[in-house]
């Protein structure tokens, strides 16, 4: 796709070199200040008409079954965006949706989503701030309606152009300057990014977050991809790194932030692990699973891996295993129990690490133990929906 | 704004329509709702649009505004016309039953639009045929709430900018040339559905479009509304069934 791009780039007379994929790294201006306070309303009647269009998408996004029904979750998410504006937000409407994807995205009315897969793979608070401050950074500087004022005044020159020049039977020229002009569209969209990301990150530096997990993020996401792509034997490319990309390169997104925060360090910066840990302790076995279920073994083992970087939990093992078993390739069925054996002598093993584990030992030959460790899943979960197929199995 | 993709495809087919576009798709053994008949008329889906220059279409709120207000006044004319009891939905939003069915109709009525009016995307097994329908979800909420039919109304209306009319004058002073290019303005695109809430069925549907036509006033709504829904009226005859639209 991209070389086909390039080639018909080259055949409109558009220099690759003077592309913005290609500018070295920065350090992003945080000079930047909101645009938008409490109780913003617009004035314009294109931004008020931007509103209306989008009553029946957040009504149904409000009302969506996807929706996360964890009201605790809600508020301590508004808590983290109000920490970083510094000020009560009543003005955005926040919505946690099951998605396994590593999303979140932000409306120009306040509409504000947050993707599950986008906590399954965030370790600390700091991190989780580093995403809502760049959506925040997009509200605040009202990116949505500029961007399509910019838009209308460059579709409409094109359009004039178009009919000028085919009048004129100058059209080569006047293809080059549309797609000029088209270019610019995802230029300007690229700038904004960076804005977002420079205001995110500078509102993480002023709210004591490490500024620094701004470029973890990032740097997280790229090892994840290539994880993926390890395993499924597929190159990773970077499906930012193009012309026709609204988003910067993920790399140079993570180098970016990486020098900003490393500008503003020597404050009091924490990460606030143990406040997301709580928070997020009783939805992260739906996380890892809805992570799991997508079967991309690559990207579930990196992800894993890398919140286990804070040290192994019975959790934790229980999915590493739970990747193998779905995947079911050779050696993976051992691969499997070895991490449901190790999952069982950790103090936070969920009953279902109990199951697996009695079901591999029994598949091993291992009666006596398999036996002990479903009783023990009995045990410590005697009314799960399973347990009439587990006693089936006990009485064998 | 995947569901507008739909409509899109049909806009695309009409560029070449100068005049008004209208064909009714019954299902088998369509009757007429009539006697003494509960109706609810589920929230009209409109919004009123400046064409730009560029060709995006800018909702403008204080339009659709008052093209929705018109719109409703003339769905209760046409309505209390018909005989029959109908009830008009001004907001679905806090009615799950009323919204889930509305979410579920947005998607049908999308499809059915996409594949009967859509010369590209006909579908074979749907040939001469209206047969889509919204299940349990549509006679759970008959019984319910007591109405026998649901009506869904969906309109759109569009209206040249000042830059958008320039450029249709630089076009048209293109043919002069030889080179006539006309870039379209603005447009009315609107389609109705009739369920059967005893079966759950969409019954009847109705697609509109036209160049012409003004719902942001009172006549323009009532002209687009009896327009829409009039043929409604009329029992198909047996032999049209079957024929090409």
């Amino acid at each position: 796709m991209s070389s086909s791009r390039r080639h018909f780039l080259a055949q409109a007379g558009v220099c690759a070199c003077c592309l913005p994929a290609l500018a070295s790294a920065k350090v992003l201006d945080t000079g930047i200040e909101s645009l938008v306070g409490p109780g913003y309303e617009p004035v314009d009647k294109d931004e008020r008409g931007m509103w209306q269009s989008l009553e029946r998408l957040e009504e149904a996004i409000r009302n969506s079954p996807k929706r996360l029904d964890a009201p605790k979750f809600d508020a301590y998410t508004r808590g983290v965006v109000e920490r970083l504006v510094e000020r009560p937000v009543p003005d955005l409407r926040i919505y946690v949706m099951r998605d396994a994807s590593f999303n979140a995205s932000m409306a120009p009315n306040g509409m504000m989503v947050v993707h599950t897969g986008l906590a399954a793979r965030i370790r600390n608070e700091a991190q989780f701030a580093a995403v809502l401050g760049h959506e925040a950074g997009h509200y605040s500087r009202k990116h949505t309606i500029t961007q399509y004022r910019s838009m209308r005044r460059k579709s409409s020159a094109s359009a004039f152009i178009g009919v000028l020049t085919a009048i004129g039977g100058v059209g080569i020229a006047g293809d080059g300057v549309s797609l000029a002009l088209v270019m610019s569209m995802y230029q300007f969209s690229r700038t904004q990014e960076s804005e977002a990301d420079a205001f995110g990150i500078k509102l993480m530096a002023r709210a004591g977050y490490s500024p620094g997990a701004a470029s973890e993020v990032w740097k997280q996401v790229i090892e994840e991809r290539k994880a993926s792509a390890k395993l499924s034997e597929q190159k990773y490319k970077d499906a930012s790194k193009s012309a026709f990309s609204t988003h910067p390169a993920t790399d140079e997104r993570m180098v970016d932030l990486k020098d900003t925060a490393a500008n503003l360090a020597g404050g009091n910066f924490s990460d606030h692990r143990d406040e997301w840990v709580a928070i997020t302790k009783d939805h992260m076995p739906m996380l890892l699973e809805e992570q799991i279920n997508l079967n991309d073994a690559g990207a579930s083992l990196y992800i894993i891996e890398n919140l286990a970087q804070d040290g192994w939990t019975g959790l934790l093992r229980y999915n590493e295993g739970e990747v193998y078993r779905l995947r079911a390739g050779e050696g993976d069925a051992e691969k499997a129990a070895a991490a449901y054996a190790t999952a069982i002598t950790l103090p936070d093993a969920p009953p279902e690490a109990w199951r697996a584990n009695g079901y591999a030992l029994l598949k091993a030959g291992k009666t006596e133990d398999g036996r002990a460790s479903l009783n023990k899943y009995l045990e410590l979960n005697p009314g799960a929906k399973d347990a009439g197929m587990v006693r089936f199995t006990l009485a064998q | 704004m995947i569901r507008y993709i739909p409509l899109t495809a049909v806009l695309l087919y009409c560029v070449g329509c100068v005049s008004t576009a209208q064909t009714q798709n019954t299902a088998a053994g369509y009757k007429p709702p009539s006697g003494n008949y509960k109706v609810v008329v589920m929230r009209p889906d409109i919004a009123a649009s400046v064409l730009t220059a560029g060709g995006q279409l800018e909702q403008r709120e204080d339009w659709t505004n008052t093209a929705r207000e018109h719109v409703l006044d003339a769905l209760r004319a046409q309505q209390a016309m018909r005989g029959g009891q109908a009830t008009i939905t001004v907001t679905s939003g806090d009615d799950p039953a009323l919204r889930d069915l509305d979410r579920l109709h947005e998607v049908v009525g999308q499809s059915i639009l996409l594949h009967k009016y859509n010369p590209y995307a006909q579908l074979p097994t749907k040939k001469g045929a209206l047969d889509w329908t919204l299940g349990s979800l549509a006679t759970d909420f008959g019984k319910s709430a007591g109405y026998d039919y649901a009506l869904f109304v969906f309109a759109r209306d569009s209206f040249s900018s000042g830059g958008r009319v320039a450029l249709q004058g630089i076009g048209m002073l293109g043919c002069i040339v030889g080179v006539c290019i006309l870039p379209q303005g603005g447009s009315q695109q609107a389609f109705a559905s009739l369920v059967d809430l005893k079966t759950g069925n969409v019954i009847w549907f109705n697609y509109l479009a036209a160049l012409t036509g003004d719902i942001r006033t009172q006549v323009g709504a009532a002209d687009l509304v009896n327009r829409l829904l009039e043929p409604m009226n009329t029992e198909p005859k047996a032999k049209s069934k079957t024929k090409k639209t």
